[in-house]
Parts: structure tokens; C-alpha cells; sequence
């Protein structure tokens, strides 16, 4: 009686073990067929010199546009070929109309992704109401939200800018839109599972009172779904701040437009200012909505 | 049958799966009544209580508790109505997590409370102090701002009690109030839940029958659905218990081990 079921339980231990060692053997196959092809395709070189054009490229970031215009030579002398001063160019003057310039647009990239990102959990919320399992939605119904959202969640915001510049024209109505499709399909999935993982003891608590329909959702359903959506929301919303700085590639406006100027008139000082912002905007971001959903959690 | 009785069951039978639950002859209990029933795991008891709270419709017999016809599925104002004088205690987590002790305990108001004070829990003055002194009288008021799922098993039990106490429900219906407490939280709790139901009948299912003299006067055993014996808690000695938890398939299971001996015995046994 017991060798039989000692025997399974080897083997059960046996047999995940071997599984998870056939994976690993799959991965690194895997990891082996995608180098090894590369390499044999001749993609895999690091450029002419790369250790020079690192060094070069590091030294004209480390020299960010405004820091130059002010502390390094504020005064650019256009010169002909003889030697004789054209004109001058007071650099902090211009350097001051393109920081006024790139607060216009930080202000632009925080707009698509707020209004972006509203519009993205508007659309989410029916379709995860759709989706989720314990609220026993119509079959066909839950399929084809869940299609919706799977179809929203795998087309990159990028995508759907390009298409909807097409149709909408440039400007920040095209970004609004692709940031609020695409990210109605992650919305649709975690508001789904906070659904999901709905209190039913609450419920029932309430309940049990003989409380009404609305009075249920109002004191077990909300209190138990809110935090989760607050959350879901505001970490949405900060993946999407980060999106839309690259939404002005596609011409959607905002700060990916100024690097789109910057990288294509190989102006890496302004580059590395733009940057600047994005990581200060992205970090302040982040340590409010974390601070927000630790005092929801 | 009288159907001003707290609770009348005749020839109530409950079936899930062509097994029957429960299949009792003839069952009343008068107003102010407190009543405990025991019996095995799967005797019935909580189908019974299931029964009585209107969760369950039984397939056959009458059944009136409060004076609503339960033997048919009632309709939903009608529910609720039967919910709002029916307090209920269960084991566990039976409050809303997120809420604080105070707000748990004025989900007892509820069934009084409608419009849309209740919506957005902005109670009305007389309420919250109603509330704060229910907490009090279960010594919670430290708690009152505390979340209920920061609170020790205990101290849920008590909160839960403190909503009956603003529920004031006629009918009381205890499920194991005290499954997973330790002692002196356990005598504490069944203190409080004996005060709760001072002005209202009281049904408590437990398997600790040390309990059953500070929560009854009435004992109903169960067994395999059907009532073993209905007596005065004064009739109920050691070999009517021992006979109730007896199986009877009959092996060596011991039903009248105290808790932790068992438990010793089981690591002894996984030892040798």
C-alpha cells in the first residue's frame, strides 16, 4: 500500500522536475537558434567603432542644451569665409524659447496620456463587466469582449496612432485615441480580475441584513473593487505617460515630436534635455501614484 | 402548527443530489427560545440553518419562520424582509474586509436605513452613536476606526455581535460563533452573543458541548438529517452526546476525545 504511492510520488517529483528541464533545454535551443542565426546573417556587429562613437555620443549628452546655453559659451558667432562676423546668436535667448517650447509639450504628452488613459478605462470597464467570470455575462457575449480586448491589447500604441492619424489628421486627438484603444484592453483585463476577485463574505455580510441591491454594491461591492481599480488606473496611467512622450514620433504632438527634431538633426545636447524631462516626469509620476495606492492598498 | 411560533417545520424535507439533507417530522420553536443544535459533521446542521435564513428551499413539508412562508421560494422584498429580523453569526470572516469595525457594525442598520445615506455610509447622527455603543458593549470601541481584516479572529466575532446588537433582529441564527477561537475568546464571545440575544430567540449550532449550557436551555441532536433528540439541557448527559457523534459505520473514531488530545494522539501516531 505505501511503496505504490511512495513510487507515484517519486515519479510525480520526478516527472515536474524533468519538465521543467525540458524547458529550460527549450529555451536555451532557443536562445542558441536566434544568436547563432544572427551571427550567420552577419547582423550581429557592433558597427566600425563602436568604443569612439560611444564616447562621442556620452559626451555630447553629458552637455545638455540648456546647461551649455548658460554655462558654456552663450554666444554663437556665425562667421564668413574670410573671418568676419555675420551675426550673433544669443544662445539663452533661443535656448529659452525652446524650454518654453518643450514645457508646451510635456504639457501636451501629459494630456494624451490623462485623457488617454480616462477614454482607455471608460471603454475597458463594460467589457471587463463582460469578461469577468463570476458575473456570468452571455457566452458570446464575454467571447467577443474578450476578444475585443485581447485584439486592443496585442496592437501597439504606435500602430494604432499611425492608422488613426490616417483617419483623425495630425495632432493630439490621433495619440488621445491610440492610447485609449490600446490601453482599453489592459484596463479590460485588470479590471476583470479585480472583478474576479470580488469579496463574496462581504456580499453576503451585507446581505445577510436584508440589505438591498443597491445598498450590496454600495457597502461590499464598491469598498472591495475601488482600491483595485484606483490602482489599476493609476499604473495605466503612468505606463501610458511613458507611451505618449513616444506618440509624437507618428506627428501625434508632445515631447516624442522634439525628439523625432532632435534625433533627426543629430542634436544629442537637446536630446538629452527632452530626456531629462521625460525621466522627471515619469519618476514624479511614479512616487505619487505609488504613494496613492500604497494609502488605498 | 402555529404559525406565530418563531419557527414551525413540518415534515420538512431538503434534498441536493437525490441525498437527503435533511427530513425532520415536526420542529417548533416559541419566541425568546434559546436553542442549540449539535450533531456530526454533516448531520444537517447547517442545512438546517440554511433552511431557516431562506438560503434554501425545502423540497417537501411547511416551513415558517417569523411568519413567512418558507416552503416555497420567497420573493425578494420578501427575503429581505424575513433578512432584516434575522441576525446571523457565521464562522469566519463574515464582515466586509475593507470597512472599519465601525461601519461593519452599522451594516446592521441597513435593513432599516434605505435611501442614499446608506449608499455613500453617511449615516445619520442617532445611528453612529447607536453604533459607537454597541461597539462599546462588546468593549470594541478602541477598534472602532480599525479595518475589519486587521482585527483578530476574536475580535470579528465581537464586531459581527456588535451588529446584531444594532440589527436588533427578532431571530438570531449562530453558526460555530466560535470555530477558531481560542478559550478565553471563546467564553468571551458566547458571553456576549447570550447578551445580543437577551430580547430575541437564539439558534446556535456548536460542537463544544462544555458551551452548551451558557447558550440553551434547548439541545436538538442531529443525525444523518434527522432529529435524534430534542431535550431540556438539564436531560442531555455524556452518553446521549456519545451516542450522537457515534458513526454508524462504527470504527475506532473516539468522538468524546477532548480537541487536543486528538490532536497529540494524531502526531504520536505520525511518529511511530
Amino acid at each position: 500500500m505505501l511503496a505504490p504511492a511512495l513510487g507515484s510520488r517519486a515519479l510525480d517529483r520526478f516527472g515536474g522536475r524533468l519538465g521543467f528541464i525540458g524547458l529550460t533545454v527549450l529555451y536555451l535551443l532557443l536562445i542558441a537558434a536566434c544568436l547563432g542565426s544572427l551571427a550567420r546573417e552577419g547582423e550581429l556587429s557592433f558597427g566600425r567603432n563602436p568604443v569612439a562613437n560611444l564616447l562621442k555620443t556620452a559626451e555630447e549628452f553629458a552637455r545638455p542644451s540648456f546647461l551649455d546655453a548658460w554655462f558654456g559659451n552663450t554666444h554663437l558667432e556665425y562667421r564668413s569665409d574670410d573671418g568676419t562676423v555675420l551675426r550673433t546668436e544669443n544662445r539663452q535667448t533661443v535656448e529659452r524659447d525652446y524650454l518654453a517650447g518643450l514645457g508646451r509639450a510635456t504639457w501636451t504628452t501629459i494630456r494624451i496620456a490623462t485623457l488617454g488613459s480616462l477614454l482607455g478605462a471608460l471603454l475597458g470597464l463594460p467589457l471587463a463587466i463582460l469578461t469577468a467570470r463570476n458575473l456570468a455575462a452571455p457566452r458570446p457575449l464575454a467571447w467577443l469582449a474578450k476578444g475585443v480586448l485581447d485584439v486592443a491589447r496585442s496592437i501597439h500604441t504606435l500602430v494604432f496612432g499611425l492608422v488613426l492619424v490616417g483617419i483623425v489628421g495630425l495632432g493630439p486627438t490621433a495619440g488621445i485615441l491610440a492610447i485609449g484603444l490600446h490601453s482599453m484592453g489592459s484596463y479590460g483585463k485588470l479590471f476583470a480580475e479585480a472583478i474576479e476577485s470580488l469579496d463574496m463574505a462581504a456580499i453576503n455580510a451585507v446581505r445577510s441584513v436584508g440589505a438591498g441591491p443597491a445598498q450590496v454594491f454600495f457597502n461590499a461591492v464598491w469598498p472591495s473593487v475601488l482600491p483595485q481599480f484606483v490602482s489599476s488606473h493609476l499604473y495605466i496611467w503612468e505606463f501610458n505617460i511613458r507611451d505618449s512622450t513616444i506618440l509624437g514620433l507618428i506627428g501625434a504632438g508632445g515631447l516624442g515630436l522634439l525628439i523625432t527634431e532632435a534625433t533627426s538633426l543629430f542634436q544629442w545636447e537637446r536630446l538629452s534635455t527632452v530626456l531629462l524631462v521625460v525621466i522627471a516626469l515619469v519618476v514624479s509620476f511614479d512616487a505619487l501614484s505609488r504613494r496613492i495606492r500604497m494609502a488605498l492598498a | 402548527m402555529n404559525p406565530a411560533d418563531c419557527i414551525t417545520l413540518e415534515s420538512v424535507r431538503c434534498t441536493a443530489a437525490g441525498r437527503t439533507l435533511l427530513d425532520i417530522e415536526r420542529l417548533t420553536v416559541r419566541h425568546g427560545e434559546r436553542v442549540a443544535i449539535i450533531g456530526h459533521n454533516g448531520a444537517g446542521k447547517s442545512t438546517l440553518l440554511r433552511l431557516l435564513s431562506g438560503f434554501l428551499t425545502p423540497a417537501h413539508g411547511q416551513a415558517y419562520v417569523l411568519g413567512h412562508d418558507l416552503s416555497r421560494p420567497l420573493p425578494a422584498v420578501e427575503l429581505r424582509a424575513l433578512r432584516v429580523e434575522l441576525g446571523q453569526v457565521l464562522q469566519g470572516l463574515h464582515l466586509v474586509a475593507r470597512l472599519s469595525a465601525l461601519d461593519n457594525v452599522l451594516i446592521g442598520s441597513l435593513g432599516r436605513v434605505t435611501g442614499w445615506r446608506s449608499w455613500i455610509r453617511c449615516h445619520a447622527a442617532p445611528e453612529l452613536a447607536r453604533a459607537g455603543s454597541a461597539l462599546e458593549a462588546v468593549g470594541l470601541l478602541p477598534c472602532a476606526a480599525t479595518r475589519a481584516d486587521r482585527l483578530s479572529g476574536g475580535e470579528r466575532q465581537k464586531v459581527a455581535i456588535a451588529r446584531l446588537l444594532m440589527q436588533e433582529p427578532k431571530l438570531i441564527l449562530a453558526d460555530e460563533p466560535t470555530a477558531a477561537l481560542d478559550p478565553s475568546a471563546t467564553a468571551e464571545v458566547c458571553r456576549l452573543l447570550r447578551q445580543a440575544a437577551a430580547e430575541a430567540t437564539l439558534i446556535t449550532v456548536i460542537h463544544t458541548p462544555s458551551l452548551l449550557p451558557l447558550l440553551a436551555e434547548r439541545v436538538i441532536g442531529l443525525k444523518e438529517g434527522k432529529i435524534a433528540f430534542d431535550l431540556p439541557i438539564a436531560a442531555v448527559d455524556d452518553q446521549k452526546l456519545a451516542d450522537l457523534y457515534r458513526p454508524e459505520t462504527g470504527n475506532e473514531f473516539e468522538p468524546r476525545q477532548p480537541a487536543p488530545r486528538q490532536g497529540l494522539i494524531h502526531v504520536q501516531e505520525a511518529f511511530s
